[in-house]
């Protein structure tokens, strides 16, 4: 089970209304490479990867719905004072007709989230292969995000984000020696 | 409902302190025999629940794995109250 903190896992403050930015973040919200697709990946892969690893799983996902509560702390917070004019301005104009100004599981180009982002098979060294990429792609989307980003504000969180892709990354791939280490062993009789 | 300052630089030592523990937690995750970096983790998880208390005790839990004091109470919180982290 979980229970809810009622505090972000790290601030998220915003400089000003600015709708075009929030619809490049829904990249990170419900995109192919997102955080709502990581959160899921891995709380769905844990459950049948050796007992070496299943911290590691829980604990990042746990972690990866945090980040998710922070893209839509921005997303709110940069669109909540938005015109249905300034957001047709955006690009979100398809969005606003649709969802209003609630957020929604989509991509940057308002495609809808789906679960073939993401998979899970059983083989736990092909599942962490998967899982360090995804976090390489994250890594690459935030910085990609901080090139078209003038909100200095947004681009603290951003970094912080960017830099936690990193150190997942770094945990995955420790993940994958740890469990070659043990099947090395087993060989050795 | 606005935030004080001195509730804000507060809250921002809570978020320090949790992820301390939130670093520490994925590095012995993968680094079980290290016993500096298990030794790090504890004492971060203590300071962590030390700030929160400070916290808590004045402003209200942040989560229901806490008793509200007496003088949270007072001041009216409740759980079901903004600001909820994106309010902020």
């Amino acid at each position: 089970m979980w229970v809810y903190e009622k505090k972000l896992l790290y601030p998220v403050e915003v400089s000003t209304c600015n709708p075009t930015l929030a619809k490049y973040l829904m990249e990170q919200y419900g995109g192919a490479d997102g955080e709502l697709a990581a959160a899921l990946r891995y709380m769905n892969q844990r459950y049948t990867v050796p007992d070496k690893v299943i911290g590691l799983l829980t604990d990042i996902s746990t972690e990866e719905f945090s980040h998710l509560e922070m893209l839509a702390t921005m997303i709110y917070k940069l669109t909540k004072d938005a015109t249905p004019e300034q957001l047709e301005e955006a690009g979100l104009g398809a969005h606003f007709v649709n969802h209003g100004h609630s957020l929604f599981y989509a991509n940057a180009a308002g495609v809808p989230f789906t679960a073939t982002y993401i998979q899970s098979k059983g083989d736990p060294i092909a599942d962490l292969y998967e899982d360090i990429a995804a976090e390489e792609k994250a890594r690459a989307t935030y910085q990609w995000l901080i090139d078209v980003s003038d909100d200095p504000a947004i681009n603290d969180s951003l970094r912080f984000l960017r830099e936690r892709e990193n150190i997942h990354s770094l945990r995955f791939r420790e993940a994958v020696e740890l469990l070659k280490d043990e099947r090395d062993r087993k060989k050795i009789f | 409902m606005s935030t004080s300052e001195a509730e804000w630089v507060l809250l921002k030592k809570v978020q320090q302190m949790d992820f301390v523990v939130v670093e520490l937690t994925l590095y012995t995750d993968t680094h079980p025999n290290d016993e500096e970096a298990r030794k790090q983790w504890r004492d971060a998880i203590k300071e962590a629940a030390r700030v929160r208390r400070q916290y808590e005790t004045i402003y209200g839990p942040l989560s229901l794995t806490s008793v509200p004091s007496k003088q949270a109470i007072e001041v009216g919180w409740q759980w079901n109250s903004p600001p909820w982290p994106w309010q902020r």
